[in-house]
């Protein structure tokens, strides 16, 4: 996971939140936006639905700020509004892929496939890219959380428990399924 | 053996996620060593997590500069916390500006009427001092906050289509590499319209913000020039001159101060 710059000053970002001050905004965004764009961009594989996902998290942190746990991290919690509204936004986007047009398989994997840090690296992952949204897509909307917050954000067993209020236990079944479920699909074997 | 296997099917997942730690891990780590199938699963997991690791998506970037996702907090929130049903301030202004203008008018017209013969010296009075209802200064005033909040919104707007075609990562030609840009140069030239009405019809009052108005015409010029699929590398130079400028935040800042 990122490192989180100092819960004392998202405390105290959370507390001017919750005091309806949209001051503290911009400089809770500032330490957060990025790790939650990237999550639900690994969730989503689409960058605009990402940036719906991140904003609608700020909106939800303001509004809720009063009803935060001042003895909690903020971090963890940013997080899991973020899961919880990619997961909504994946359920919206697959209900109106099966009432419209359904979105071709290589189309989503050439806009996932453009995504990226540089050009080298887009050409380098376009393949990854292609087989992990085939992959991830598959997966159960829990897991493929587990999924993502375990190896896109680097967060332990424990931190992700806590972000998606699932026990430790849950959390080691849903890893084991999800990877084995993955290694199905990307390199070949039983689930 | 047997039953050690079952008992760690499920920590070699975990260990293969990395995500075991301490006396667990070794004990996990000395059966995938002298487990063949274990060790067989361990390394294909290992190879799902190594596939998980290099994806470009871990250290993507968000598309749009911070300015520009806070602007657009800022305004949901502002919405929201708005008093229900509560209109913008230029929709209130714009019929309490037309009541007093009709009161201007017709006020001295009726009491003229109903009232006996003027004398001579009372008739010289203009209209406008008779009535007290709306001064001269409160009509350069409801014009003023008027032509600011339409020079804010067409801002706002202007930086809506500037993001929009920014962060497009609709393909709609990836052969050529090109990217769809929907609406946004139609969308340019109506605002392009707009904008002649904000500086004319207000050009004291958003005096200040004339250099961010100048920069906004020449971005949505540009976009207005484009098609609506276009050339991966003309969007990439389009959101370079937009970060340069940094004109969404200037733009975010100036909206601000226009609304007061």
């Amino acid at each position: 996971m990122e490192p989180s710059q100092g819960g004392a000053g998202d405390r105290e970002l959370m507390a001017r939140l919750a005091r309806g001050d949209r001051e503290a905004l911009a400089p809770l965004m500032e330490k957060h936006y990025r790790r939650l764009y990237r999550i639900a961009l690994s969730y989503l594989r689409q960058p605009d639905d990402a940036l719906d996902v991140v904003q609608e998290a700020f909106v939800r942190a303001f509004q809720s700020a009063s009803r935060w746990d001042g003895s909690a991290e903020a971090g963890p919690w940013l997080a899991r509004i973020t899961v919880n509204l990619s997961i909504d936004r994946w359920r919206r986007n697959r209900r109106r892929a099966q009432t419209f047009t359904p979105l071709a398989e290589s189309d989503h994997a050439a806009s996932l496939a453009d995504l990226g840090p540089s050009p080298d690296r887009r050409v380098q992952g376009r393949e990854t890219g292609e087989r992990l949204t085939a992959a991830l897509r598959v997966l159960p909307e829990r897991q493929r959380a587990v999924v993502v917050l375990r190896h896109y954000q680097d967060m332990s067993l424990e931190e992700i428990a806590s972000a998606l209020d699932m026990s430790l236990g849950t959390v080691k079944s849903s890893l084991h399924r999800a990877l084995s479920r993955m290694r199905a699909n990307l390199v070949g074997g039983q689930p | 053996m047997i039953l050690a296997h079952v008992r760690l099917r499920r920590r070699v997942s975990l260990l293969a996620a990395g995500a075991l730690e301490g006396p667990e891990r070794e004990e996990t780590r000395r059966h995938v060593e002298a487990c063949a199938r274990c060790r067989e699963e361990h390394d294909a997991l290992r190879a799902v997590v190594a596939a998980l690791e290099a994806d470009p998506l871990r250290e993507a970037e968000p598309p749009v500069p911070l300015a520009f996702l806070v602007g657009r907090v800022e305004r949901e929130v502002a919405q929201a916390h708005a008093p229900a049903g509560r209109p913008r301030r230029w929709l209130v202004a714009l019929p309490v500006g037309a009541a007093l203008l009709a009161a201007a008018v017709l006020v001295p017209v009726l009491v003229a009427r109903l009232r006996p013969a003027p004398e001579a010296a009372r008739a010289e009075i203009p209209p406008a001092e008779a009535s007290p209802l709306l001064t001269e200064d409160a009509l350069s005033r409801i014009e003023r906050n008027l032509a600011r909040e339409h020079a804010a919104r067409y801002l706002s707007d202007a930086g809506e289509v500037l993001v929009s075609v920014a962060a497009t990562g609709v393909d709609c030609d990836p052969a050529d590499e090109r990217l769809d840009v929907g609406r946004a140069p139609e969308r340019s030239r109506e605002l392009l319209e707009r904008r002649a009405l904000v500086v004319q019809g207000g050009s004291e009052a958003v005096a200040s913000a004339r250099g961010v108005l100048d920069d906004v015409e020449l971005a949505l010029r540009e976009v207005a020039d484009l098609p609506s699929c276009v050339k991966r590398r003309d969007v990439e130079r389009l959101r370079r001159e937009v970060e340069d400028r940094q004109l969404l935040m200037r733009i975010r800042l100036m909206t601000r101060e226009l609304e007061g």
